[in-house]
């Protein structure tokens, strides 16, 4: 990083110095550079004005709408009323618990295991190493709805897993696995988790190609075990990766909805709710008031940016942040 | 010779805006629905609807016989899911674009009130379709906007009944008799009998869906709001508060399975494992679909709550009804087609008792052949006799456009109480959250 910005403060310096050099061809040089400048803006209007289009106008116009209220068509402006109701509603809260709660375990655990995962996978005396690759990450080339309704009919009260541990005769009576809020909560945290380890876990292995073998020899050399090699090499050289995945992890799990949606519809009794499901619901479930689902959107914006900015100062490098 | 050229034209072009402009009223009178004689019978029409085995087949016979009085009409009627439905409604008529919306949508009844208010205009009045004396009085309450106008045409009854194992109920010691004009209470105390007695369950429940709390309040005509459909009724509603506890009875007694969603739910009493079904009219068909069980299922009135004094055996629970889109260029085509079909048309109703198990809101048909004839399955009783007899005396409540709001807030509610909070503070605490629901 640092070479690339020397190497291009070099190359403006050298640029300049080419200018000045040059004094008699400034006035010709104007013109064109201004022409040259023209065509730029030409091959950068398309994209500036689809962004502006589909992205920024949206983004205002919803912000604008979060401070309307009102059923269906039937929007008025109402201040900050949104913004101030998001203080007393229970389900909103109950939304943001579940919403952390998935957060500050599956993230981590996920995070680890792929960890774990790739170091394994990397070894190159391992047998049949494409294939546990493939193993692992095949789950992340499942749609999300056809998993989410497997999950949900292996994890049913009468389901497959409940049968094989009576039938091992681990529990007396089946798991509750969807109807009690305990075991939904851990249900949807197994479900994701066998869902993305393996896409975190590609991210890994190609950063693994990247850290020299010599260093691991070296390591040898010294006496370092598995567990300090683990530690004290792959962890620190992978820490940009580690970064980058626990961001793109915790944006997924602040906008988690279709395994939610479609293995507990939220429940029992909104135990299992997320933040983007509660806003489907404002919007599509009961009597339709965008308004306040755009309000609920910008809090989750705030939230993102907030954990992001966060995760940048703790596990970042002091350049970056 | 060239300045009459240009003139000749110029008057064509008159004559020919004078004929749109006559066309175009035309259509607006029909819109308005005093076109008589002068109904467009020829189009295509666009219906969607839910549910293939229900809903969609009764479109299609509708359709069917529509196209055979009306050869240039065409009917095409689309499977979609509700959920999606609901959501392409929404989005089109808050962005006003009408483009790919169908000519009629069915609609479920808690939730027409939220777009008949939400989105004043975009669905047609269709008081000249539906004949007030005609259909059952709580079902057009449902589709009846705040001016006094139907909405729609009344399409299923959702009547309650107790459907039964007769088998594990005489194994628990009871007869048929003793299942006719139940309390809850009593239903609970033969619940223990059949659990100890058999093995199974009384019923299901599902903590996502509070219908068994629906049932009963509605069943001594109150709802989650008043006569209004503004004014939360949480707080001192008799019906509810005693709803709820019977509710946590069934649960404590330990005579309720814990289902989530549909599919568990009809597996649960497809594989014989609960006694009982509480639950709407249109569950016969599901029953009956486990032919290996036919002659041991029965139907009795739904439980009436025992300290309530207004409660009943009758009330509703879901039943959905065909709206026409206001802004479909098809609209008056559109009415002629329910008015000709759902709104009146006796024979294809009692035909649809047969194929699919529809209990009809309209009131003459309940006299018709199939709802006298005794249904194997239950042991040849004439279940649809019953049903319709029921549907009768279903006490009106106006639900509001506030259902599935107030009943997020409910579910946590209900769980809660049932894990041991204390009913009062839960059911004050239901009501400010549901105020504030509906203020904002």
């Amino acid at each position: 990083m640092q070479e690339e910005i020397d190497l291009s403060g070099k190359l403006k310096r050298n640029g300049g110095g080419r200018a000045a050099k040059t004094p008699g061809k400034t006035m010709r040089a104007g013109p064109l550079e201004r022409r040259l400048g023209m065509w730029g803006w030409g091959f950068t209007a398309l994209g500036t004005f689809l962004i502006l289009m589909f992205v920024f106008y949206p983004m205002v116009q919803a912000l604008i709408l979060s401070f309307q209220t009102g059923r269906g068509a039937n929007l008025r402006f109402a201040g900050t009323a949104n913004y101030a109701r998001i203080f007393t509603d229970d389900i909103l809260w109950k939304a943001l618990g579940n919403t952390f709660i998935y957060l500050i375990i599956q993230v981590p655990v996920m995070i680890l295991l792929a960890l774990v995962i790739s170091t394994l996978l990397n070894d190159r005396k391992l047998r049949f190493r494409g294939l546990f690759r493939v193993a692992i990450f095949l789950p992340c080339v499942t749609s999300l709805v056809s998993y989410s309704l497997i999950m949900k009919s292996i994890f049913s009260n009468d389901g497959l897993f409940n049968q094989i541990l009576m039938g091992l005769h681990l529990i007396d009576s089946p798991i509750l696995w969807t109807t009690d809020a305990f075991w939904a909560r851990a249900l949807i945290i197994l479900s994701i988790t066998w869902r993305w380890t393996g896409y975190n876990m590609i991210f890994y292995l190609s950063g693994l190609q990247n850290i020299d073998p010599s260093i691991y020899e070296a390591a040898d050399i010294d006496g370092a075990n598995a567990w300090h090699k683990f530690w004290h090499i792959t962890v620190p050289m992978l820490r940009p990766i580690i970064l980058f995945t626990t961001i793109t992890s915790t944006i997924g799990t602040l906008q988690l909805f279709d395994e939610v949606m479609n293995i507990t519809q939220g429940g029992p009794a909104n135990a299992t709710i997320t933040i983007s499901q509660y806003i489907y619901n404002l919007c599509f479930k009961y009597s339709p008031n965008f308004g306040y689902a755009a309000a609920v959107a910008f809090i989750v914006v705030l939230i993102i940016l907030a954990l992001s900015f966060l995760q940048l100062r703790i596990g970042g490098d002091r350049r970056d942040a | 010779m060239k300045k009459s050229g240009w003139l000749r034209r110029l008057c064509a072009g008159l004559l020919c805006a004078s004929m749109a402009a006559c066309c175009s009223s035309c259509a607006d009178d029909d819109r308005g629905g005093t076109g008589n004689g002068s109904a467009p019978t020829s189009g295509t029409l666009t219906v969607w609807a839910w549910d293939d085995n229900f809903n969609v087949r009764a479109a299609r016979a509708a359709a069917d016989a529509y196209q055979r009085a009306n050869p240039d009409a065409t009917v095409q009627v689309v499977s979609m899911a509700q959920d999606d439905i609901v959501a392409k409604l929404n989005t089109a008529f808050s962005a006003g674009n009408y483009k790919g919306l169908p000519d009629i949508v069915l609609i479920e009844d808690y939730r027409i009130q939220s777009y008949l208010q939400s989105y004043p205009g975009e669905l047609a009045d269709l008081s000249d379709v539906t004949d007030p004396q005609a259909f059952m009085d709580y079902k057009l309450k449902v589709m009846t906007d705040t001016d006094g106008r139907i909405c729609g045409v009344p399409f299923d009854s959702g009547v309650c009944a107790l459907f039964y194992r007769t088998d594990y109920i005489e194994q628990a010691g009871y007869t048929r008799e003793d299942m006719n004009d139940l309390t809850w209470e009593k239903y609970i105390e033969i619940g223990r009998a059949v659990r100890e007695k058999t093995g199974h369950a009384m019923l299901t429940l599902d903590p996502n869906d509070l219908s068994q709390i629906r049932m009963m309040m509605q069943s001594a005509g109150a709802w989650y709001v008043g006569d209004d459909g503004q004014t939360v009724t949480i707080r001192d509603n008799t019906a509810l508060r005693e709803a709820i506890l019977l509710y946590k009875q069934m649960i404590d007694a330990g005579i309720a399975t814990q289902v989530s969603g549909w599919d568990p739910f009809v597996k649960a009493f497809q594989d014989g494992a609960v006694a009982t079904v509480p639950t709407g009219c249109w569950i016969a068909p599901s029953i009956s679909q486990a032919a290996d069980q036919s002659g041991k299922w029965a139907v009795a009135p739904l439980p009436r709550m025992g300290n309530v004094a207004d409660a009943t055996h009758y009330t509703n629970l879901g039943g959905c009804a065909w709206y026409v889109v206001a802004h479909s260029p098809n609209a008056a085509l559109a009415k002629d087609f329910l008015s000709k079909t759902f709104a009146s048309d006796g024979a294809l109703l009692n035909q649809l008792a047969a194929d699919i198990g529809l209990v009809s809101t309209l009131k003459s048909v309940s006299t018709m052949s199939n709802y006298s004839a005794g249904v194997e399955f239950y042991g040849g009783q004439a279940i649809f006799q019953d049903f319709a007899r029921w549907t009768e005396q279903i006490p009106p409540v106006n639900y509001g456009q506030f259902t599935y709001d107030i009943e997020e807030v409910m579910t946590g509610t209900v769980q809660s109480v049932v894990n041991g909070a204390d009913l009062d503070a839960a059911l004050d605490s239901a009501q400010t959250q549901a105020e504030a629901i509906i203020v904002g």
